[in-house]
């Protein structure tokens, strides 16, 4: 942290996507937050996100921090199965909340349950060979983007990850990065961060969404060596996936990149499963890796931590329910779907709700209010996040505790 | 307040103490010498006829980190059995699936029903190593410490192939001690993982990693030089090139001769004794890696023991859990290329008392506990969970003592492997001061653990009393008593207080300047800062449950 006057500079870890860069500087002067290097949309959306109303309310009406936990408290003893959703926060407050969740008879569920619960069908299915950041510095000679163009999920992506300076300060290890080949897939897609620093295009199948899974079939297939009999698979020339599987095949280490929250549509698991299942047959005779991105609000720290805490990884079912708990550390802009069922909000001080919750408690938002610990999308990497600005907003662990006092 | 343990048969191998009945005083969690009359004793058990031991120590299980939270992920339908009523429940045993991929609370509290004080996850990825804290740090009753894995990783593999003295790599391995908060160094397939991701599919120990041009002997040289002259207690940890592979055993042999005599630590060694005899071209190779280890003084070994049942493989052997992928089952698996830091491998896996193979490793493991001469340099493991949960210590250790027992189970393998084992003709049985040496007194030396594995003045109270029974599984599985740092956390088997137990680390000095080449490297290759991959001492201890004890060790002279 380096002060000058009342400026402050801090390298901070941003947790606005599954990427989790960390090599973004902010200002803070006077308690207002500037993005000043290496920001995106994503990042200066959250950095510089004002400081919102830190009154908790019930019913719309403001209270004091003890009544709004004590109201809380009593929706929660009332309810005979709750439900705690949304789930976006670090490690800490994870673990407060899946505490309470034990005391209570609670089912968790996060906001993003859905797109993860692709992923995690495949993964208890037939697992994957997957691989992550670093590896794709330093080793992707073939990268393909299936269903998504990445970057609007994770800005930085090609930036970061993809196209290097090719000097000291960023470079790859085993690869000419900039000669990388990149390969789209899908339909609607920003290609325009694919176009490699010389000014190569990349290329793109393109295809409606709901032809990935016969696309990516196809690819699987011909990726096997077994013949495909149609010229045309989904208005793509048969001949055109051939060349990408040669691509593959022929490649030292190529990356298949898929986010599942892109993949909307019944069954993507098994899009993803053709994914992993090309990777699993080019590492044969080759190497290659599946790559899951996206990620966001605490998704993956949520499901890495409730799986060593229970055993189990979270999942998406749904469950009967007759109180909600909605826990919203990061965007404000998500809200819990509107059930009539009591409604406890935990959430981002700038949340503004169309029908006012029974209680709404603002706290602290990890990475800008207090220091946090959140998972990468690639999950092998854990980061510290860093306290940017002063404010009086409580923890989540600290609400969560207090709840759980009243309710003993 | 001080508690008095009254009349216990002590098995403390640190003193000798085979037996013997004495008293133990304890105080502010520690053991201390009888006190005056004048001092009060505030509570007294009288153990008269019972066992009483050091808590254990399991050297060797993959409790916490990447590789054991994705086999969770993997593997819902290990929980199932978990939540089984009457009358299924009965069924329920210690090698049951679910304590192959424990929670952690679930991991805490069946280390502590057993007896067993402390656990070391061996295998922590440095750039994963926040995570395998965080899952330790929610892991309670027992201590914990991890080995942090090197030797794979590109920096290290760019040093050596540079030809960078020792001194580099002393201070780049002691940086990462202190960097990811671990009590040793540990190698895995040294050079394999690497040369996995350059599409190389076997390394034996003399074979060239493709990229670097450096062989798993000058790595095992390296690093184990490294440990030694940091001054580490524990000696480097080795699993071998060839894991698994029929014919592996030669490979153990050569690695016992790779470091010139500094001390190596041979892990799962089970899984590395195979050879090549018979119709099945597999066969145990128990009597040449027993003997080898009975004369190589400067080797100590785990054994790996297989259990049979449904259970999961976990390690950084990406290059021969790869192979490994096509046995699975159920039949999936996860490998992972990780950060050009190491890999991941998780296959789970059904140990068949029918299947040959398996009955064989089951043996093999066997016979080797048997054959190996000195219990101060072989130790007691599953590798938890990839020969079995280690739940099935207590029927481990039956095997072990009881050979009528032993002998019983034998008989009912595949008759084929039968044919090709040699156990029935040994006719060891551990004593409980053996047993003791090998879980307690043998791995707090291993590890340096100074004040755990014994029950002398100084030590502190981690202490499990035993009813002395004929049936040496239900007493093992069973403690009367067991006492965490002089608190009674476990009566007749059952936990009654919760506590959280500390981290053991040790932070040998290293020269600061390291970091100025490691900080331009993390820049340009990396994809985080080495300022965040750096785990603080704050970060260990947050909210004040966790503990960090460092453990200060002596360098050695070149």
């Amino acid at each position: 942290m380096h002060t000058s006057n009342s400026i402050q500079l801090i390298n901070v870890t941003c947790p606005a996507c599954g990427l989790l860069c960390d090599d973004v500087l902010v200002e803070n002067k006077n308690n207002k937050i500037k993005v000043s290097k290496n920001g995106c949309a994503k990042s200066i959306t959250f950095f510089e996100q004002k400081l919102g109303e830190i009154t908790p309310k019930i019913a719309g009406k403001p209270a004091t921090l003890v009544h709004a936990v004590a109201q809380a408290a009593r929706i929660l003893k009332q309810a005979k199965r709750p439900l705690f959703a949304g789930l976006s926060t670090d490690v800490t407050g994870f673990r407060a909340l899946f505490n309470l969740a034990q005391k209570t008879n609670t089912t968790l569920q996060h906001m993003n349950a859905t797109g993860t619960q692709r992923n995690l069908a495949v993964l208890q299915s037939t697992g994957w060979q997957t691989t992550t950041l670093t590896e794709v510095k330093n080793r992707a000679d073939v990268i393909v983007c299936i269903g998504t163009d990445v970057v609007t999920n994770n800005p930085r992506f090609f930036e970061r990850i993809v196209w290097l300076k090719n000097n000291k300060k960023s470079n790859s290890m085993f690869t000419d990065a900039n000669a990388r080949e990149v390969i789209y897939i899908g339909e609607k897609l920003n290609t325009k961060a694919g176009i490699s620093p010389s000014g190569r295009n990349p290329s793109l199948l393109a295809c409606r969404t709901s032809d990935l899974p016969e696309v990516t079939a196809v690819l699987r297939a011909l990726v096997l060596g077994k013949p495909v009999k149609s010229d045309k698979v989904a208005g793509i020339k048969t001949e055109e996936i051939q060349a990408v599987a040669d691509k593959l095949k022929t490649a030292k280490y190529a990356v298949l990149a898929w986010v599942a929250k892109d993949l909307d549509y019944p069954h993507a698991e098994l899009t993803i499963q053709n994914i992993t299942e090309t990777v699993a047959i080019l590492n044969q005779t080759t190497r290659a890796g599946g790559l899951p991105l996206g990620g966001s609000d605490g998704d993956t720290t949520a499901n890495y931590a409730n799986t060593w805490l229970s055993g189990l990884a979270l999942n998406d079912k749904q469950v009967e329910h007759d109180a909600i708990l909605w826990v919203n550390s990061f965007s404000p802009e998500k809200l819990p779907a509107n059930n009539h069922l009591p409604l406890i909000v935990l959430g981002d001080a700038n949340t503004k709700f169309k029908t006012e919750p029974e209680v709404f408690i603002p706290i602290a938002t990890p990475g800008l209010d207090y220091s946090g610990t959140l998972f990468r999308v690639d999950s092998s990497v854990v980061l510290p996040l860093k306290k940017c600005r002063e404010n009086k907003l409580p923890t989540l662990s600290e609400v969560v505790s207090q709840i759980e006092a009243q309710l003993k | 307040m001080i508690t008095l343990l009254k009349n216990g048969k002590m098995y403390d191998p640190a003193h000798n103490k085979n037996g013997v009945v004495e008293d133990i005083y304890i105080r502010d969690g520690c053991i201390i010498a009888k006190p005056s009359q004048t001092e009060k004793i505030a509570q007294t058990f009288n153990l008269t006829g019972k066992v009483v031991m050091a808590g254990a120590i399991d050297m060797h299980s993959h409790i916490g980190g990447g590789k054991v939270n994705i086999a969770r992920m993997m593997l819902p339908e290990f929980q199932e059995t978990k939540g089984y009523s009457e009358p299924e429940a009965h069924i329920c045993t210690p090698n049951c699936s679910h304590n192959a991929t424990p929670s952690t609370t679930d991991a805490g509290f069946r280390y502590i029903e057993m007896g067993y004080t402390a656990a070391f996850e061996p295998a922590i990825l440095p750039i994963n190593a926040r995570q395998a804290h965080l899952e330790m740090g929610d892991t309670p009753m027992i201590d914990k410490g991890g080995y942090a894995m090197l030797g794979n990783d590109d920096y290290f593999l760019r040093l050596l192939s540079q030809k960078a003295d020792q001194k580099a790599i002393n201070d780049y391995v002691a940086w990462t001690l202190a960097a990811t908060q671990a009590i040793g160094i540990k190698v895995v397939n040294p050079g394999g993982i690497s040369a996995f991701k350059f599409n190389q599919r076997r390394l034996d120990l003399d074979e060239n990693n493709s990229h670097y041009q450096v062989t798993p002997r000058e790595i095992l040289k390296s690093l184990s030089t490294a440990v030694h002259q940091l001054g580490i207690a524990k000696p480097l940890h080795v699993h071998c090139n060839n894991l698994g592979a029929a014919g592996n055993f030669e490979t153990t042999l050569n690695t016992m001769g790779a470091s010139d005599g500094i001390p190596m630590h041979l892990t799962h060694i089970q899984f590395h004794s195979y050879g090549t005899e018979g119709d099945k071209k597999f066969s145990s190779a128990a009597a040449q890696i027993s003997e080898a280890l009975n004369k190589n003084k400067h080797i100590t070994a785990d054994v790996g023991q297989i259990l049979f049942g449904q259970t999961v493989t976990a390690s950084g052997d990406t290059m021969m859990q790869h192979l490994n992928a096509k046995h699975a089952s159920p039949k999936k698996s996860v490998i992972m290329d990780v950060e050009c830091d190491a890999g991941c491998g998780v296959v789970p896996f059904k140990y068949k008392d029918k299947n040959y193979v398996n009955a064989l490793q089951w043996a093999i493991g066997l016979e080797i506990f048997l054959s190996v001469e000195d219990p101060w340099r072989i130790f007691l493991t599953t590798d938890h969970p990839n020969g079995a949960p280690f739940t099935s210590y207590p029927h481990l250790i039956r095997l072990l003592m009881d050979k009528g027992f032993r002998n019983e189970a034998f008989a009912k393998l595949n008759l084929d492997a039968q044919a090709m084992s040699n156990l029935t003709s040994l006719n060891r049985e551990y004593s409980l001061y053996e047993i003791a040496v090998m879980t307690r007194a043998g791995a707090a030396k291993l590890i340096g653990l100074n004040d755990r594995g014994h029950l002398g003045v100084g030590a502190a109270a981690d202490i499990t009393i035993y009813t002395d029974q004929p049936d040496r599984e239900a007493m093992f599985a069973k403690p009367d008593y067991v006492f965490k740092d002089g608190e009674l956390v476990v009566k007749d088997g059952k936990v009654v207080k919760v506590v959280w137990g500390a981290t053991h680390t040790t932070k040998p000095t290293f020269d600061k300047g390291v970091e100025k080449d490691l900080s331009e490297y993390f820049e340009k290759y990396h994809t985080i800062q080495l300022d965040n991959f750096k785990i603080s001492d704050d970060e260990m201890i947050e909210d004040g449950r966790g503990k960090l004890v460092n453990h200060k060790g002596k360098a050695r002279a070149n």
